[in-house]
């Protein structure tokens, strides 16, 4: 039984950061319909900062100094986000898509070397605040008490984002830009001001993501367009644009991968993909989205 | 009819010894490294510099792998440039590439090397993606070639089974998997029940298949309870290592490795998973010996890919590798994996046979003498003796292995000096003229030729 229990944990741990990932993309699509590519990379940026953060510039220091660093990836990444949307994207806007898809690819591939220029092409570890977390007993077994942590953070961004967006003015203006944007602009709505946000907050979400998890994995190379491909597979089952879909998807990517591993280990990463196909089949704008 | 062989009289008719020292280089094998006082080599040797292609990955997750394969070349051309160039005339330029580029891309950049920038010689290469890719095109550009890595036993078992311009210089890939089980069947011959995690690709296929077979023979009663198979490249652990524990393994045997291993031993460090079964690798300390932490568990069989680990052989036993890795690391500021001393190794086999060619014809040799003299040729190197085989080109060296240990002089855990596990390589690997066979020729030899012992 408490075998099971583990499984419903490591759906969720994976689950939370593929949430704050994807939903960072969704986002970021829903208000200013671009498909940001380099999105994989902006959450490898987090991993990056903090792990470099709470791994080699605290290294020696305490626990509560590294839970206050570990947020230091997704503020370097939200920067990030502010400063490449207005000098990058911007000029893109008015001409067709395809220039907006090979802006951010570059971008993504750009962000890549960019890392292994900084930080070298060895992994970078931020290990010493998940192990000092320790295990808890879950029945027989015992699982990583650092990873509640992350589940918690998942689940919180998941709250703070619907009320964000639900229930401030921000929200409505965010949404009322998202629904029409001419008319939002005919309204007084400062339209670039609110891109330049959405953006920062999207890439806040990513970097979250990377800056959480990098304590019990690591920060490695390549880890961004992976964490890309599965973001797609998520917007693609939860619709593009929609946070209600992205929450939905990263669950159900969360535990079919995990019973994928478990009953059908050869087939791990071609479920995943069989299911998007099905969603695409089936509801082509995705199980949230808006056709 | 069947002979009743038991486990200990046949890992011993293999040679597989714990705590054993290496024998002393004989006098008439060259060794690495340039002598004091050099012959003058003979005729008139042109002073243009000799080209040398290598590539290896630069960028990408794999380059903590490549990239030291890289600086071992690097070291041994310093040194040989210092001491006037091949032959005393012509400096060795190294040229890069970036391996990183993928395969097509590679073949690419492999003809440009050589019809754009007349390189001599080409070198490197750590995926076993590409050498197959490779191997074909340097032999039909006619290109001396000798791959550090890229060790699939597929190489010369079917890509090119006859090679004439190519050779190998690590171990072939069968080797880690049969190293590893052979270490287990000495360790814990008693473990029943194994559960398994590679990463998804031809190295980790090729680590179950060869692992299992052995176990067939030595471990009859022992069964395969669990198997996972992450992505290459994945820091995420955390189901394949539940699943594997939940199988209730004896031992749990994985090829997982690089930034990957590092990340997966921290996540079942907090699993508990080694509390819950003995554990062996085929290549944890082969990658870069450095990136591994002090709390990575005691005792474990940590593989170093059955090719070299840069504190075997240790202290004063074997002159070759304490200077190799003193000078390796004053540097580069780390120590040595096995490309590194690959990558050393290549560059003076490649000297020795241009020396010697020059001592039988004069001037400077073409590359046919070279090639002449490549085969058979047996060296001392850091890591002991490199023999290629003249029939299919492959470096033979004995394979090693050994348990993980916190040693005082070393910020990250090493193999423990008194239980290195050596292994003869000629009773691990296929013979000459044995047929190729399928996955491996190693696989069928074993397959068909070693009895299944009695506990």
């Amino acid at each position: 039984m408490d075998v099971v229990l583990i499984h419903v944990l490591n759906s969720l741990l994976y689950a939370s950061v593929l949430f704050l990932i994807a939903g960072g993309l969704s986002l970021i699509y829903g208000v200013m319909r671009i498909v940001n590519l380099a999105h994989g990379n902006l959450y490898a940026f987090g991993a990056f900062v903090t792990a470099w953060a709470v791994g080699i510039v605290a290294a020696g220091a305490s626990v509560p100094v590294w839970l206050a660093l570990l947020p230091a990836g997704a503020l370097a990444a939200a920067i990030l986000g502010a400063i490449l949307e207005p000098t990058l994207l911007r000029p893109f806007y008015k001409r067709a898509e395809e220039y907006q898809l090979l802006c951010t690819f570059g971008l993504l591939m750009i962000l890549e070397d960019v890392l292994r220029f900084i930080w070298g092409p060895y992994p970078l570890s931020a290990s010493a605040l998940f192990e000092s977390f320790g295990s808890l007993s879950v029945g027989e077994s015992i699982y990583p008490t650092y990873n509640f942590l992350v589940i918690g953070v998942g689940a919180a961004a998941a709250i703070f984002l619907w009320a964000f967006i639900y229930r401030t003015k921000f929200g409505v203006v965010l949404r009322a830009t998202s629904q029409n944007m001419r008319m939002a602009s005919a309204l007084g709505v400062n339209v670039n001001r609110v891109y330049v946000e959405a953006f920062t907050l999207g890439c806040f979400m990513a970097g979250l993501g990377g800056a959480i998890i990098v304590p019990s994995q690591s920060a490695v190379l390549g880890m961004g367009v992976d964490a890309l491909v599965l973001a797609f597979i998520v917007v693609v089952i939860g619709g593009l644009g929609s946070l209600e879909g992205a929450l939905v998807g990263a669950l159900i990517v969360g535990i079919v991968r995990e019973v994928g591993i478990t009953w059908f280990a050869e087939i791990e990463l071609a479920v995943l993909y069989l299911i998007a196909a099905l969603v695409l089949l089936v509801r082509p704008a995705g199980l949230f989205g808006r056709p | 009819m069947a002979v009743e062989v038991n486990r200990r009289s046949f890992l011993s008719s293999l040679g597989v010894s714990v705590g054993a020292a290496l024998a002393t280089a004989g006098g008439a094998v060259p060794v690495v490294g340039v002598a004091h006082a050099q012959d003058k080599p003979k005729g008139n040797i042109p002073d243009k510099p000799y080209r040398i292609g290598h590539m290896t990955f630069f960028t990408g997750p794999a380059a903590v792998l490549g990239e030291p394969m890289f600086k071992g070349q690097q070291l041994a051309a310093d040194e040989i440039n210092a001491a006037g160039g091949l032959l005393g005339k012509r400096k060795i330029e190294l040229l890069k590439a970036d391996e990183n580029a993928g395969t097509d891309a590679n073949v690419k950049e492999l003809r440009r090397l050589k019809l754009s920038e007349n390189i001599d010689f080409f070198c490197g290469i750590t995926s076993s993606g590409n050498t197959p890719a490779l191997g074909p095109v340097a032999e039909e550009l006619k290109l001396l070639t000798i791959f550090v890595d890229g060790c699939t036993d597929f190489l010369f078992d079917k890509a090119v089974p006859n090679p004439h311009y190519i050779f190998r210089i690590t171990n072939q890939q069968s080797a880690d998997g049969v190293t590893c089980a052979l270490g287990i069947a000495q360790t814990w011959p008693k473990a029943k029940r194994v559960a398994h995690i590679h990463p998804d690709y031809s190295y980790g296929r090729n680590a179950f298949d060869h692992v299992k077979i052995v176990m067939k023979k030595l471990m009859p009663p022992s069964e395969v309870v669990s198997e996972g198979w992450p992505k290459l490249g994945t820091t995420d652990f955390a189901s394949h290592i539940t699943k594997a524990i939940a199988a209730k393994p004896d031992l749990i045997v994985s090829s997982v490795w690089g930034g990957d291993y590092v990340a997966m031993y921290k996540q079942a460090l907090r699993y508990g998973m080694f509390q819950k079964a003995k554990f062996a690798s085929t290549i944890a300390f082969g990658v870069a010996p450095h990136a591994i932490g002090k709390d990575h568990p005691e005792g474990v069989l940590a593989g170093v890919h059955s090719n070299y680990h840069f504190t075997y052989p240790g202290g004063d036993k074997w002159p070759l590798n304490k200077t190799f890795v003193e000078k390796y690391h004053a540097k580069f500021n780390e120590y040595p994996n096995f490309q590194a001393e690959g990558g050393y190794m290549a560059t003076y086999m490649l000297k020795t046979a241009i020396e010697k060619a020059n001592k039988i014809g004069g001037g400077w040799p073409d590359d046919e003498a070279i090639i002449a003299l490549l085969e058979g040729m047996m060296m001392a190197g850091p890591g002991g003796y490199v023999y290629i085989r003249p029939d299919n080109h492959q470096g033979y060296k004995d394979a090693v292995t050994g348990f993980s240990k916190n040693v005082g002089d070393y910020p990250f855990p090493v193999l423990d000096p008194d239980r290195i596990i050596t292994i003869p390589i000629r009773n691990i690997t296929a013979p000459p003229g044995w047929p190729k066979g399928d996955p491996t020729s190693t696989y069928t030899w074993i397959d068909k030729t070693w009895p299944v012992v009695k506990a």
